[in-house]
């Protein structure tokens, strides 16, 4: 029974239960083991305002109603709750209904998707853009709808789930590189070779907050003409001068074949898109199962994007608060001698390391003290480094991040030393 | 159980999961990756040949395995303990 901690989602993918409408066996002994129901009882807890920077959940732990200082949300520039964004979504529910009530190429386009495309197109100057429904349906839905059996899909070996899902329902051949590693890509180009070939790459990797090492593999893909698919969904209306991503930051964003970003992040609402060049934005139309065949994004919620997008990019004021507090929250954090790995971003791990049980302890705890900071367990990262992330908010106050940085000291800073 | 037997499995579900490979090019003393196997034919590979042999590892003690050999090795230990011991 003492091994029963050492297994993890990883083990019961497979499923060979006679009953085919039943999980595995196993996994019902062992998400049912009150250890394992204990850390699951982090999931899911319910929000019961708006993700604001400080909010109110019903804790799973206790049943309780608690007010918490919110380090948790993706609500990076606060778009989510913001009064111009509400106001359009209000106008737009009032106008359009709540649904886009059916497919983009039969009835689903509304005047709002045609504008916001546009909109995206501009920012991200490339010729067109396609939305979708979700930001996972976004990835999944390019890459399946670009490559094809035969094909060679090389990914970074942190990239979403989403780009690898969407590589296993192409049928290409997907090669991983190591991370951020360009000797690794560059074995992976050679092989590779005479064949069409797409890299995927992470602006902003979400669970290091650590960059993508975009010059050097420009310069890799450039020596084997393979195409680069940027993914900027952490790092959109973020990084750059203007706020168009890391690809901006790094001054290469001509380079991209194809970027795409998410709607449920700094953004504050939900979907995806791509931008690529109009030809094959034309052809994706049709073979983009995910865009093909899903409802269009909903108008109130479109409508509401397109508000984020004028508030995000009218000035940097957003942005310029998020990189100070991210400056703060680090400063402070770094003084705690705390392990924040490598990050670059507003992205900022606490690695606790190989102790499962240490981090739920300490999970339990700061949730205690009012802090709403997620424990990120294995498989999510690397068993040997657990850990918390802090995804920060351009709307936390001072106060609100010196209590955050109190409440870590008392029970991490204090814990890793027991 | 016998390593000659889980060496066979191992080797038979990399011929059904990896491109372009032949059985005489297998030696167990080279990692799945240097016979082009990406992660997830890695993972692939790992689940058939575990189910096929009635052993259950959990994935977090097979990180640090670089070779086909201590792949085996590890399931011989798997086996040795009882095959699924989380009940």
């Amino acid at each position: 029974m003492e091994d029963i901690l050492n297994y993890s989602l990883a083990d019961f993918q497979y499923n060979d239960n006679p009953d085919v409408l039943a999980p595995p066996e196993e996994f019902e002994t062992w998400i049912n083991d009150p250890r394992i129901n204990y850390c699951f009882s982090f999931f899911e807890q319910q929000l019961l305002r708006t993700p604001k920077t400080t909010t109110e959940i019903l804790s799973n732990l206790d049943h309780k109603k608690r007010k918490v200082i919110n380090l948790t949300s993706y609500n990076y520039l606060g778009l989510c709750s913001h009064p111009e964004v509400i106001q359009a979504a209000h106008e737009a529910l009032d106008q359009y209904g709540l649904g886009a009530s059916g497919a983009p190429l039969l009835s689903g386009t509304f005047d709002l998707h045609v504008k916001f495309s546009k909109m995206l197109a501009d920012f991200k100057q490339k010729e067109d853009c396609l939305l979708f429904s979700s930001g996972l349906s976004g990835n999944l839905g390019a890459i399946q709808g670009i490559l094809r059996k035969g094909d060679i899909f090389i990914l970074d070996e942190k990239c979403h789930k989403s780009l690898v899902d969407g590589g296993t329902l192409s049928g290409a051949k997907m090669l991983f590189f190591e991370h951020n590693n360009i000797e690794s890509l560059n074995r992976m180009l050679e092989k590779s070779k005479g064949r069409r070939t797409l890299v995927a790459v992470e602006g902003v990797y979400s669970m290091d907050g650590d960059l993508v090492k975009l010059k050097e593999i420009v310069e890799a893909c450039d020596q084997y003409r393979a195409a680069i698919y940027i993914d900027e969904a952490h790092s959109t209306l973020m990084f750059g001068a203007h706020g168009r991503g890391v690809a901006e930051h790094f001054g290469l964003e001509h380079k991209m074949g194809v970027t795409f970003g998410t709607f449920s992040k700094s953004f504050g609402g939900v979907g995806g898109f791509i931008c690529t060049n109009a030809k094959l934005t034309r052809y994706l139309k049709c073979y983009s199962s995910p865009y093909h065949f899903s409802c269009a994004p909903s108008p109130v919620i479109v409508a509401g994007l397109i508000k984020a997008l004028e508030v995000a990019t009218r000035d940097s004021t957003l942005r310029d608060k998020l990189w100070e507090n991210v400056n703060y929250l680090k400063k402070n954090l770094s003084d705690l001698k705390l392990d924040l790995g490598n990050t670059e971003s507003h992205v900022i791990p606490i690695i606790i390391g190989s102790s499962g049980e240490k981090l739920f302890q300490m999970a339990t705890e700061i949730q205690k003290r009012g802090l709403f900071l997620q424990p990120v367990d294995f498989p999510a990262v690397p068993a040997q480094s657990r850990r918390f992330r802090i995804s920060v908010s351009s709307q936390l106050t001072k106060a609100e991040m010196d209590e955050a940085c109190n409440i870590i000291e008392d029970v991490v800073v204090k814990g890793l030393k027991m | 159980m016998d390593k000659e037997k889980i060496y066979a499995v191992i080797k038979k579900h990399m011929l059904e999961n990896l491109e372009d490979l032949n059985e005489s090019d297998i030696e167990p003393q080279k990692s799945m990756k240097d016979f082009g196997a990406n992660s997830l034919d890695i993972i692939e590979v790992v689940s058939c040949s575990m189910r096929e042999l009635n052993i259950k590892i959990p994935r977090s003690e097979l990180a640090d395995i670089n070779t086909i050999d201590e792949l085996a090795d590890k399931f011989i230990a798997g086996a040795a303990a009882g095959g699924i011991n989380v009940k």
